[in-house]
């Protein structure tokens, strides 16, 4: 049972990681497609549209930073603090990039028929990125206080 | 979350703009064939049946309004998706409508059976409230009102307005909420055609098809044909 408990507690380390990543690869590869439609309908801007694309891709920094805040001797007592924290933060970053991708893909969309938009355009992304931040500064407070 | 070819479809599509404030189509249809080409052929060939049976664009003038009526009634039921099944049921109530209200404008005294040359769930109230000036769904369409006296006043642009603006109001309300997936991709061709349609309007030649075609039911409300 304890090795379990070890082994769960292991994963929930690297998961802020893996799920962060999952949706950095979600909400890069949506922005991205969106970018790639825009560059045909349009003769400039392109370096913004791919710059754009690039905004989901903080969740898997912000996982690494949590996986390592997590990565202390794993005890039975440590465990499953570690699990908790990893997975649902993982759980929040992943869904975070995915729906940012998809804010992304919108501005995308909406600044190139409305230039002048351009800005405000990404504000539901960075609203977005908000909440991802919410997610990661709670799991290094909380990481922080588990022994 | 939309499929990820539609978003790319979906954003190489230029904005459309107003329907009465365009000039010409956003882009050409041999563009928009070729951005089509990314959609799956099942896709492709729904779309292709669905904008056929609204813009009659192969319509025969040999074709009789119980065969159209019955190509419509296949088309819908093969479709399968239901956003492109409420358009094509509005779009052919829409013009069910105006064409009842060209029928009377002909002096047809009693409607006979309408659906030999209607379509939709208005047929059995339109037979109902012939001598009604809107048929009694002035509640459902606000501007028959509008297009009864444009009728009556032999105005085919502000007909064709009227019933374009509607059918704008319809594919916006209906498209709502779909951004990057195929229905989204529908609702824009559906709009091109609109906008192509009237870009391409010619009051005169239309006046001449409507004389030609006043005869039949459904075709009394299609001023244009491409």
């Amino acid at each position: 049972m304890n090795d379990l408990i070890i082994t769960l507690g292991w994963a929930g380390v690297y998961a802020p990681v893996a799920l962060g990543a999952i949706g950095s690869i979600i909400g890069c590869a949506t922005a991205g497609q969106a970018a790639i439609g825009a560059m045909l309908d349009t003769e400039s801007g392109y370096g913004r549209y791919v710059g754009i694309s690039a905004m989901p891709s903080s969740q898997i920094i912000y996982g690494i930073v949590v996986m390592f805040t997590l990565n202390k001797p794993m005890t039975v007592e440590n465990a499953s603090g570690a699990f908790g924290i990893g997975v649902l933060s993982g759980l929040a970053l992943l869904w975070s990039a995915a729906r940012q991708g998809q804010c992304c893909a919108s501005a995308i969309q909406a600044s190139k028929a409305k230039p002048e938009i351009f800005g405000l355009a990404l504000a539901p992304a960075a609203i977005v990125e908000g909440f991802a931040v919410f997610a990661f500064i709670f799991a290094l407070v909380l990481s922080a206080g588990a022994q | 979350m939309g499929e990820p070819r539609y978003v790319t479809l979906m954003t190489s599509l230029p904005h459309h703009g107003r329907l009465f404030g365009a000039r010409q189509t956003p882009l050409s249809r041999f563009q928009l064939d070729k951005r089509l080409a990314w959609l799956d052929p099942d896709d492709r060939e729904i779309l292709g049946r669905i904008e056929d049976v609204l813009l009659w664009r192969r319509r025969l003038l040999e074709e009789t309004d119980a065969g159209f009526l019955a190509r419509v009634r296949d088309v819908i039921e093969r479709t399968g998706n239901p956003l492109l099944c409420d358009i094509a049921q509005s779009r052919l109530e829409a013009r069910t409508l105006i064409a009842a209200l060209r029928r009377r404008r002909l002096g047809r005294a009693a409607p006979g059976p309408v659906e030999r040359w209607g379509y939709g769930r208005w047929v059995t109230q339109i037979s109902r409230r012939w001598n009604e000036a809107d048929f009694g769904l002035g509640h459902v369409y606000p501007w028959a009102a509008e297009a009864e006296q444009r009728i009556r006043e032999d105005d085919v642009v502000g007909l064709e307005r009227l019933f374009l603006g509607h059918a704008w109001r319809e594919l916006g309300r209906m498209g709502a909420g779909h951004y990057f997936d195929f229905e989204a991709v529908a609702v824009y061709v559906l709009r091109w055609d609109l906008i192509n349609r009237w870009t391409r309007y010619d009051a005169g030649s239309a006046r001449e098809r409507i004389l030609e075609l006043a005869e039949s039911g459904l075709a009394d409300s299609q001023p244009t044909r491409h």
